[in-house]
């Protein structure tokens, strides 16, 4: 450890940008990965806050809930059963402001739930999004399909679908609008297990997510950059500390050589390893976390704390891999072949 | 008294399919407090010897004895510890590690041949070792800043701070001019008798003879 750290100190210029490196890749990672549950976020972020449940559509929809239509008498009885339970529907569209400026909406109804807003007929709750755009509470929003006007009662923040606010309307406004009766979905929150019910197929949120179209061909790209991205980067980790430890094997010759124990020199690169790593780690952390607070408004940027120590753990991970690989190269050669490949 | 046995030693380098016999059998005794010195043909062999001596390297064949225990019958681990403890080193070029300073470079060697010295003792022990090789003024210095003659010292005193019984030196003036090798050479025969250290050495340069006790000439691989 001392040895570690006398090295460190006395090459500082090559462990700066040793540690420069691990910086720049991880913070690319992180905010990349930020954006990329930025914009998971804002397509479902409506779906995505709901609680772990079941969610249950006609199962003659083709599992595309657009298509599904609950048959009113069964919405009754379960609704009747679960408490919790509730019905709802999705729909894109958009409303008029005052200036007759079009905003595109996500349009969602429920029966009474406390998971989503109440509105009474001619009200609309409308996701903060569109506060930043010039609406405010008391405004009057019209829909060329509705024949009333829309008051705007609040906002709420980040409830967004498929990329657009959510408009929380009323059953009876939404039926006039959509020229429906019945509602897509049903919901029971806190069901770990589906219940078979006649005429409904039952989803688990992620597998609910996974059948809205645009969400899942979205969440595929995305998961394939960050996962690129996290592998790229992981190896880059991984290919730095065996190079600086294989660039060093004439000094590790001479230590060998002088007798240091094989464990000690394991020690000494771990260590530095990980000195590097974390101060890096700690800066990028920081960095993207405060990215969050100067990000451009509207921009999706979502890095949670589990998803930073997911991957605050992959990279010390494979840099320990990294250095360990080098250290096993290391003591497998005699102390003279090392000094003889280091002045090489 | 005998301390060193090369007994019969055998080393053979493979290079792809090509096989090279650098040592075909070599024996050798070393008295204990005589400094051997090791000469012949660049090839013959000698520098080869020493290391596998040193615990650097293993042989193909044969034994090699320290106080009548096998090196070769021992495991990576037991000869570490005697090459901690109980051997020296001065190679050609002085090898110091770059960012150690030389007091740093003789209390590493005290720690790593897990000597039993209170922290005090051991920085005592740095200073009178230095004053004997002459380079206490250049305590904190680090290698970059010394020069090759002052490097070599260090590089010596490295090799003699934990008290081994056995110096191995391969070629230790070979980077010096001829008035600093004379000081050198005899900084490591007044060592070796002061402290009663065994040490083989292989040097090439004629002029460094008088200072050994004995010489032994090798030729292809075979004391001759």
């Amino acid at each position: 450890m001392t040895i570690a750290w006398k090295e460190m100190k006395k090459s500082k210029t090559k462990f700066v940008i040793l540690g420069s490196i691990i910086f720049l890749v991880s913070f690319l990672t992180f905010i990349i990965s930020g954006l990329s549950n930025g914009l998971s976020q804002d397509n479902a972020a409506l779906i995505k806050d709901l609680p772990a449940g079941q969610f249950y559509m006609s199962s003659d929809a083709n599992e595309t809930y657009n298509l599904s239509r609950i048959n009113e008498t069964v919405q009754k009885n379960e609704l009747k059963k679960q408490k919790d339970a509730t019905a709802f529907s999705i729909q894109m569209g958009f409303v008029n402001d005052a200036g007759d400026k079009q905003h595109s909406v996500a349009f969602v109804t429920s029966t009474d739930s406390k998971l989503f807003e109440k509105v009474g007929q001619g009200e609309v709750v409308l996701d903060r999004s569109l506060e930043e755009e010039g609406i405010k509470v008391g405004d009057t929003l019209t829909n060329n399909q509705f024949s009333g006007e829309f008051k705007v009662k609040g906002f709420v923040d980040q409830k967004k679908y498929s990329h657009a606010p959510v408009a929380y309307v009323n059953v009876e406004n939404y039926k006039e609008i959509y020229r429906v009766n019945e509602m897509q979905l049903l919901f029971i929150p806190g069901q770990a297990k589906a219940q078979a019910i006649t005429g409904l197929q039952s989803f688990s949120n992620k597998q609910f997510l996974n059948a809205i179209p645009s969400y899942n061909a979205e969440q595929m790209s995305l998961n394939m950059i960050v996962w690129f991205l996290v592998v790229i980067s992981g190896m880059l980790f991984a290919i730095f500390f065996y190079m600086m430890n294989v660039q060093k094997i004439g000094l590790y010759g001479i230590l060998k050589a002088i007798g240091v124990k094989t464990s000690s020199l394991f020690v000494m690169m771990w260590s530095q390893m990980l000195f590097i790593t974390v101060i890096a780690l700690g800066l990028s952390i920081a960095l993207s976390q405060g990215f969050t607070m100067i990000a451009p408004k509207g921009m999706p940027f979502s890095l949670t704390v589990e998803t930073t120590l997911q991957l605050s753990v992959i990279f010390i991970i494979i840099g320990f891999l990294g250095a360990t690989l080098s250290g096993l190269q290391i003591k497998k050669v005699e102390p003279l072949q090392a000094i003889q490949q280091g002045e090489v | 008294m005998t301390i060193f046995t090369i007994d019969e030693v055998k080393k053979t380098f493979t290079n792809g399919e090509v096989e090279e016999q650098v040592l075909k059998g070599v024996n050798l005794a070393l008295q204990e407090g005589e400094v051997t010195a090791l000469v012949g043909a660049s090839g013959s062999g000698k520098s080869t010897i020493l290391t596998i001596a040193a615990g650097l390297q293993r042989a193909t064949e044969g034994d090699i004895l320290f106080e009548g225990k096998s090196l070769t019958k021992m495991s990576q681990e037991q000869i570490r510890k005697i090459r901690a403890s109980e051997f020296g080193f001065v190679f050609q070029s002085a090898h110091l590690v770059p960012f150690l300073t030389v007091e740093e470079q003789l209390l590493l060697m005290l720690n790593v041949s897990e000597s039993k010295m209170k922290k005090r003792e051991q920085k005592e022990e740095v200073e009178k070792i230095l004053k004997l090789v002459e380079m206490n003024h250049r305590k904190d210095a680090y290698p970059a800043s010394l020069s090759g003659g002052e490097k070599q010292r260090v590089a010596i005193a490295r090799a003699i701070i934990h008290k081994p019984k056995m110096l191995f030196a391969d070629e230790p003036t070979a980077s010096l001019d001829s008035k600093r090798s004379k000081d050198v050479m005899t900084l490591i025969r007044d060592l070796t008798k002061t402290l009663n250290i065994t040490t083989l050495m292989v040097t090439h340069d004629e002029e460094m003879l008088p200072y050994a006790d004995h010489i032994i000439t090798m030729r292809d691989g075979l004391i001759v």
